[in-house]
C-alpha cells in the first residue's frame, strides 16, 4: 500500500474548518457548512475518519509490531487527547469566569447557571477529570476519547473476524436506541452530548473499513450500483436540507418533507436519520473521488490536508478560535464584513500552524547529523 | 427681518425637539426602544384575541417563563416585569377593554417543569392567549434537544385543545452568554418548531440583540446600585414590544 489516501486528510481537514465555523454562534458562513446540505454535521464526519484511520494506523501497527506496543501505542493517544481535554477545559473555564463578570446581573439569573460548578471548584475539576464534566463546545473529545479508550478491543475484534466489532457494534447502537441507555454527567444528571454507546456504531463501521485498508486491500471503491444510488440520494437529502435552510431565512419558501426535520435533531444518540445520512454522504463520496483525484494535489486542497493530517492540534486550536472569534463579534457590532473576516482569519491560522506542525514533524525526522537521537515522535 | 427669522428657527427647532423628546420618552426615564416592525410581526394570528378586541369583550392573558419573565431582577417583579409592562401597554392601546395579564412565571425551570404546571396555572385562569417563555433553562442544563422540542411541542399541543392563542418568546440577549451556553441549537428548535407548528414567535432575543446594536441598552458591565433600574427599563422596552406584537398578531 502505497502513500496515504489524501481524501481522508481532506474530509477531515474540512469538517474541521465546518467544526470551527459551526461553534461560533449566529455565524452567517455556518449556512455553508455540511449541516446546510445533509441531515448529518461535520462531527459525524469527524468521528467515521477517526474510526478509519485509527484502524489504519493501529492496524498497521499491530501487524508489524505485535498487541502490546499497538496497544501501548493507542493509550499514548488516548492520553494526549486527555491532557488536550483537560487543556480546554482550563481555558472554558477561565472564559466563563471572565462571562461571569460580564454578565453578573440579577435579569441573567439563569444563565449564570452555567457558572454553578464554580461554587464548588473542587467537585467540577474532578469531574473533568473523569470526563463526565462536559461544558457546552467541549463535548466531542470526550466521546473520541471513549471510544479510542476501547478501540483495543475492537481492533482485536477486528484481527480475529473482520466483521465481528461492526455486528456487535450495531446490536449495541440498536440497544442504545430502544432502552435509551445513555451514561449520565455531571452535573444534574445531565447525559453526554454525544452518548458514546450510539456513537460509537459510526466510529466502528470507519474501522471496519480503515483495517481493511491496514490488510493491505486497495482504497474501499463503492460498486456502481451502489455508487449511483448514493449519490441521488445524497443529492435530494441536499436539495431537502437546503428546502428547509431557505424557509427559514425566507418565510414563503416552502420546506420540503418538514416532517424528516424532527428525525434529524437527536444528534445525542445519533439518531438513524443521521447515520443514514453520513452512510450514503461517504458512499457517495467515495464514488465520485477518486483516491488519485486530480484535485488534492493541488495547491488549493493542501492546506486543508495539512490541517487534516494534524487534526488533534487543529481541532483544539479550532475549538479556543471559534470562543475569540466569538468574543470579537459579540465586543464589536458589525456586519456581515466582520463576520466573514473573524472566519477567514481563523482558518487561516488553522492553516498556519498546520503548517509549522507538518514541518517540525517532517524536520525531526529528517536524518541528519544528530540521526543518532531518536526522533521525536508525533 | 433676518434676526426674526433666525428666532422662528431656532423656536421651531425647540419645538419638533421637545416632541421628539415626548415621543421618545414615553414615561420618565425610559429610553427611546422602538423595534422595526419587521422583527416583531410573525405570521401566525391570534384569532381569539382578535376576536375578543373587536368586540370589545374582556382578554385574558397568562404568561408562562423563568426568571427573566418573573422579573426577579427588579426587585418588584409584580409590578416592573414585562408582563405588567404589557398590560399597561395594552390598556393604553384598547381603553374600554378589560384586558388582564396574569404573571406565572417562576424562575428556574426547564420546559418540562412549565407544560406540567399548566393544569394548576393555567388552564384554570381560561386565558385568551397563552404567552410562553421557555428554553433558558434547558440550554444552561444540556437538556437533550430533540426533548426539548417534543416537550414544547406537546405543551403547545396541549394549549391547543383548550383553543388559546399561544405566543412563544425567545431567549434574552447578552453579547457574553454566547460563548458559555450552546444556546443556538436550542433556539434553532425553538424558532423552528414554532414554523412548522405555527405559532407565533416574539423574537425577544433579536430585539434586545437590535437595542444592544443600536447603543439603546449596554448589557454588559451595569454597575451593581443600577441593575435594578436597568432591568426596569428592558422590561418596560420589552412589554411594549410585547403590547405591539399581540396587536398586530390580533388585528
Amino acid at each position: 500500500m502505497s502513500g496515504r489516501d489524501l481524501r481522508l486528510d481532506f474530509f477531515r481537514g474540512l469538517s474541521l474548518f465546518f467544526i470551527f465555523i459551526d461553534h461560533i454562534p449566529e455565524n452567517v458562513l455556518s449556512y455553508f457548512t455540511l449541516h446546510t446540505i445533509a441531515f448529518c454535521d461535520a462531527a459525524e464526519v469527524f468521528i467515521f475518519i477517526s474510526g478509519y484511520t485509527a484502524a489504519l494506523v493501529y492496524g498497521q501497527s499491530l501487524q508489524r509490531n505485535g498487541a502490546l506496543l499497538a496497544i501501548a501505542q493507542i493509550y499514548r493517544r488516548v492520553w494526549q487527547l486527555y491532557v488536550a481535554h483537560i487543556f480546554l477545559f482550563v481555558i472554558f473555564t477561565a472564559e466563563v469566569s471572565y462571562a461571569l463578570v460580564a454578565i453578573q446581573n440579577p435579569m441573567y439569573a439563569e444563565e449564570l447557571g452555567v457558572a454553578d460548578f464554580l461554587n464548588a471548584p473542587h467537585i467540577a475539576v474532578l469531574h473533568a477529570l473523569l470526563l463526565d464534566f462536559q461544558p457546552p463546545f467541549l463535548d466531542i473529545l470526550p466521546l473520541y476519547i471513549v471510544l479510542l479508550g476501547a478501540f483495543p478491543v475492537i481492533l482485536l475484534g477486528l484481527a480475529r473476524q473482520p466483521l465481528l466489532p461492526v455486528l456487535v457494534s450495531a446490536a449495541l447502537y440498536a440497544l442504545t436506541l430502544r432502552f435509551g441507555w445513555a451514561p449520565h454527567s455531571y452535573p444534574d444528571d445531565r447525559v453526554w452530548f454525544f452518548n458514546p454507546l450510539a456513537w460509537q456504531f459510526l466510529f466502528v463501521i470507519g474501522a471496519s473499513l480503515g483495517y481493511l485498508r491496514a490488510r493491505g486491500h486497495p482504497p474501499f471503491q463503492p460498486p456502481r450500483w451502489l455508487a449511483w444510488p448514493a449519490i441521488a440520494i445524497a443529492g435530494g437529502i441536499a436539495v431537502i436540507a437546503m428546502s428547509w435552510t431557505l424557509h427559514w431565512i425566507y418565510d414563503p419558501f416552502p420546506p420540503l418533507f418538514e416532517r424528516l426535520w424532527y428525525l434529524t435533531l437527536d444528534k445525542t444518540n445519533l439518531a438513524p436519520l443521521r447515520l443514514f445520512s453520513i452512510v450514503v454522504l461517504v458512499i457517495a463520496t467515495l464514488g465520485l473521488v477518486a483516491p488519485e483525484a486530480a484535485f488534492l494535489g493541488t495547491r488549493w486542497s493542501r492546506p486543508v490536508i495539512l490541517c487534516g493530517q494534524n487534526s488533534l492540534y487543529i481541532f483544539c486550536l479550532g475549538i479556543v478560535l471559534s470562543v475569540l472569534g466569538h468574543f470579537v463579534l459579540a465586543e464589536v457590532h458589525a456586519g456581515v464584513a466582520l463576520q466573514v473576516a473573524v472566519n477567514l482569519v481563523g482558518i487561516t491560522a488553522m492553516i498556519a500552524i498546520a503548517a509549522v506542525l507538518q514541518w517540525f514533524k517532517t524536520a525531526s525526522r529528517r536524518p541528519g547529523p544528530r540521526s543518532a537521537q531518536p526522533a521525536p515522535s508525533e | 427681518m433676518k434676526r426674526a427669522f433666525l428666532v422662528l428657527i431656532l423656536h421651531g427647532l425647540a419645538v419638533a425637539g421637545y416632541l421628539a423628546a415626548a415621543r421618545a420618552a414615553p414615561e420618565p426615564g425610559a429610553a427611546n426602544c422602538r423595534v422595526p416592525s419587521e422583527i416583531i410581526e410573525d405570521d401566525p394570528p391570534l384569532p381569539l384575541t382578535a376576536q375578543r378586541l373587536k368586540a370589545k369583550q374582556p382578554v385574558r392573558i397568562v404568561v408562562m417563563g423563568g426568571a427573566s419573565t418573573a422579573g426577579v431582577a427588579t426587585g418588584d417583579g409584580a409590578a416592573k416585569g414585562y408582563p405588567h409592562r404589557l398590560e399597561e401597554a395594552l390598556q393604553r392601546r384598547h381603553p374600554g377593554i378589560d384586558i388582564t395579564v396574569l404573571n406565572k412565571a417562576k424562575p428556574g425551570q426547564t420546559t418540562a417543569a412549565m407544560a406540567e404546571r399548566f393544569a394548576l396555572d393555567v388552564y384554570p385562569a381560561n386565558p385568551t392567549l397563552v404567552i410562553w417563555e421557555t428554553g433558558t433553562v434547558d440550554a444552561v442544563r444540556g437538556i437533550d434537544v430533540d426533548q426539548f422540542t417534543a416537550t414544547l411541542e406537546a405543551g403547545i399541543a396541549a394549549l391547543r385543545e383548550h383553543h388559546f392563542d399561544i405566543m412563544l418568546v425567545t431567549m434574552q440577549y447578552n453579547p457574553s452568554t454566547g460563548s458559555v451556553i450552546n444556546f443556538e441549537p436550542y433556539m434553532e428548535a425553538l424558532t423552528h418548531a414554532a414554523d412548522f407548528v405555527d405559532v407565533y414567535l416574539f423574537r425577544r432575543y433579536e430585539i434586545m440583540k437590535y437595542w444592544s446594536e443600536q447603543g439603546v441598552f449596554d448589557y454588559a458591565n451595569v454597575p451593581r446600585n443600577q441593575r435594578a433600574q436597568f432591568a426596569t427599563d428592558v422590561y418596560r422596552c420589552l412589554g411594549d414590544a410585547l403590547a405591539e406584537a399581540v396587536d398586530y398578531g390580533a388585528r
